[in-house]
């Protein structure tokens, strides 16, 4: 399990993250949502340890993480780096060797991730005459060649096409059911929502939201939602705040099963139900809080 | 668990001068380069020989009365190849043929175009002294006395300065050859090690490296990588120059010390690479754009020139009081003490006070250039002023 604690840290006069703590455990999805300039960045080079902060520790697996443990991570950082005049193939396997693994390993893994990404091909050409979205795949190998235990990847689908948005995704959810805790940034949030198992939402340096996502929605859950097959104008006869939205009735503040009741009274009742805020409402509505 | 580390963290910093040698090493650029450099020095090496002409006898004609007078002298002097001929005008064709290089007839030097110095000043004396025995036996002397007469010790050599043995010639060849190998092969790595540098830090890969791998790691690793490239690359030439010098004869010319000196220039070589190349790291370091390299490498760039035009002024003057300051005060002893040692007796204590000064000036540097990038590495956007960066905390 890896845990951050209260990180903090200034850049001069400027505060980026102030008591910032999220937690993975192994096996899950840890989705890292916050505006530009939150502090997402910051806090993933932190744990990263390339950068250093004023206060707070990462623990891993109960202890503070040393230098060798993070050779076992595996990180993309928010500005994607590759040397542009080395080969695809040899750049790979290098990564692979600095990560400790044998050279020969190296060459294996490199070959296979080049593999599931389809660039097998180009194994032998330098990164420089890649296409950017290619260079991104190049990137993804050289986070995942070492089979990391962790995961930490900042912004790892931006600039992606939606092949490469598959492949990422799936290679997440493989290493996360292979026992690997999984953090990764993002702004779409529709992926946010598809592959996490939970989500911390950052906001000026400090956590404003977090939990899984099941948690999240029930936590921001506003208003229930009633559709009825009726003639009746039931707006008058339902308990609480009652909105129209289309066919439908918005119920705020009142006792859910007397609404049901005078609902199922009134006609036959085909929609009865919480309204579930999207990850991308929820964010919208903790950033403005 | 520690030996375990320890091996890990070797294995970091041969990982990453391995990948600088591979890329960089075996890249066309640095084979052609390195192929033609050799080919360079050892055509240099070979020229004294070349200019130098074939060592055979040279072949000279004589006519006239004092023929035989001449013939005993250049007998007597060795190394030459003596035609008579019956008359003047003989004499003048077979110079014109190309049978004879010159000829003496009638107290007249005939040659094609100019007779080279050496043997006019050959010819001369042979001519000065047949002219006194010839001179002196119409005097009467017998010929033993005439040889008595013009037997005269040449003049023995005392210097009173304290260094006396101030090469001639081909030290300064020597000389020459090591101060402008010294200079290029500090000039290229330290330029190499700078965009290097850079071209990690523009393309944000360091902060990947960073991860797996400490500071010191990878700027020791490139500092490493491109000292073994710059070594193989110097060792070659000086191979190829003392190989060269070595089949032509010249080596056995050379005066004593010139192939101890081609080699401690080696030592002083690592010297000084250590501590421009560290430097040039850090340096580096402290820019985010290609473009911005050479404005933090200009005073790197301006002592490695400083030491070496001076080290060429010293050449001309290897025993005055800049040339000595010059050669003991690092970074420019690095190239210039190497450079005074080719032509010049150097007393033993200023070439250790030399090596002892520019070895401190290397580990000062080390840790400057060290601190400067572990400060200044991760750093992006406009350029890091010296100062700031080593406030700045790690």
């Amino acid at each position: 399990m890896l845990e951050i604690k209260d990180l903090k840290k200034r850049f001069g006069d400027t505060v980026a993250l102030d008591g910032v703590s999220l937690s993975a455990e192994p096996g899950e999805v840890v989705g890292f949502v916050g505006a530009n300039g939150a502090g997402k960045t910051t806090t993933m080079r932190i744990a990263m340890g390339v950068l250093a902060g004023d206060a707070g520790e990462i623990v891993y697996n109960g202890a503070e993480l040393g230098v060798e443990q993070r050779r076992r991570f595996g990180y993309m950082p928010s500005e994607r780096g590759l040397y542009p005049k080395m080969k695809v193939g040899d750049q790979i396997a290098y990564f692979g060797e600095l990560h400790g693994m044998s050279r020969a390993d190296a060459r294996r893994s490199a070959a296979e991730l080049l593999e599931q990404l389809n660039l097998t091909e180009r194994i032998g050409d330098n990164v420089q005459d890649l296409s950017l979205g290619n260079q991104q795949r190049v990137q993804l190998a050289v986070s995942l060649v070492h089979d990391p235990e962790v995961l930490i990847l900042d912004e790892p689908f931006s600039g992606l096409d939606p092949i490469a948005v598959d492949v990422m995704g799936t290679a997440l959810r493989d290493r996360a059911a292979a026992g690997a805790p999984v953090i990764f940034s993002s702004h779409q949030l529709d992926l946010v929502e598809r592959l996490c198992d939970s989500v911390v939402i950052i906001g000026a340096g400090r956590i404003i939201a977090s939990g899984t996502v099941a948690e999240l929605k029930a936590r921001e859950v506003k208003q229930l939602r009633v559709r009825v097959d009726t003639d009746q104008d039931l707006g008058a006869s339902l308990p609480g705040q009652v909105r129209h939205d289309g066919e439908d009735y918005l119920v705020e503040g009142a006792d859910d099963q007397e609404v049901l009741r005078i609902a199922a009274a009134a006609g036959r009742v085909t929609h009865f139900a919480y309204d579930q805020p999207t990850i991308a409402e929820i964010f919208r509505e903790a950033v403005t809080r | 668990m520690s030996a375990q580390n320890d091996t890990s963290k070797f294995r970091g910093l041969m990982l990453v001068a391995g990948r600088e040698i591979r890329v960089r090493g075996l890249s066309k650029a640095n084979l052609i380069s390195l192929v033609v450099t050799v080919v360079i020095v050892g055509v240099l090496a070979a020229l004294p020989s070349i200019i130098g002409g074939d060592d055979g006898p040279t072949e000279v004609g004589l006519a006239g009365e004092s023929a035989p007078a001449m013939e005993a002298q250049l007998d007597a002097m060795g190394g030459f190849d003596i035609t008579s001929y019956d008359s003047v005008d003989e004499a003048e064709q077979a110079v014109t043929d190309g049978e004879v290089e010159a000829a003496v007839a009638d107290g007249a030097l005939y040659s094609e175009g100019a007779a080279s110095t050496e043997l006019q000043a050959q010819l001369d004396a042979a001519w000065q002294a047949a002219g006194v025995q010839t001179g002196l036996a119409d005097a009467g002397l017998s010929d033993e006395q005439i040889q008595q007469a013009l037997t005269v010790e040449p003049l023995e050599t005392v210097s009173l300065s304290e260094e006396h043995d101030i090469g001639g010639p081909l030290d300064y060849f020597t000389g020459l050859i090591i101060s402008i190998m010294m200079f290029m092969m500090l000039m290229t790595p330290v330029q190499y090690i700078a965009m290097g540098v850079v071209e990690e830090k523009s393309s944000r890969i360091v902060e990947i490296l960073l991860t797996s791998l400490k500071p010191w790691q990878l700027l020791g690793g490139k500092v490493i990588g491109l000292g073994v490239i710059s070594l193989v690359n110097l060792i070659a030439m000086v191979a190829v120059g003392l190989g060269v010098a070595a089949g032509s004869g010249l080596l056995a010319d050379l005066p004593e010390g010139t192939a101890s000196a081609a080699l401690s220039s080696i030592g002083w070589w690592f010297i000084a690479f250590a501590l421009f190349g560290t430097l040039a790291g850090g340096v580096g370091s402290l820019v985010s754009r290609q473009e911005d390299a050479g404005s933090v490498l200009t005073p790197l760039i301006m002592a490695l020139t400083v030491s070496y035009v001076g080290a060429i002024f010293l050449l001309n003057a290897p025993t005055s009081a800049f040339a000595r300051i010059l050669s003991i005060v690092p970074p420019f002893s690095g190239i210039a003490m190497p450079t005074r040692m080719a032509i010049a007796d150097v007393p033993v204590w200023e070439i250790a006070l030399a090596l002892g000064l520019l070895a401190a000036a290397a580990v000062g540097a080390l840790v400057l250039g060290a601190t400067l990038y572990k400060r200044s590495v991760l750093y992006t956007g406009s350029r890091l002023k010296l100062a700031d960066a080593l406030k700045r905390a790690a």
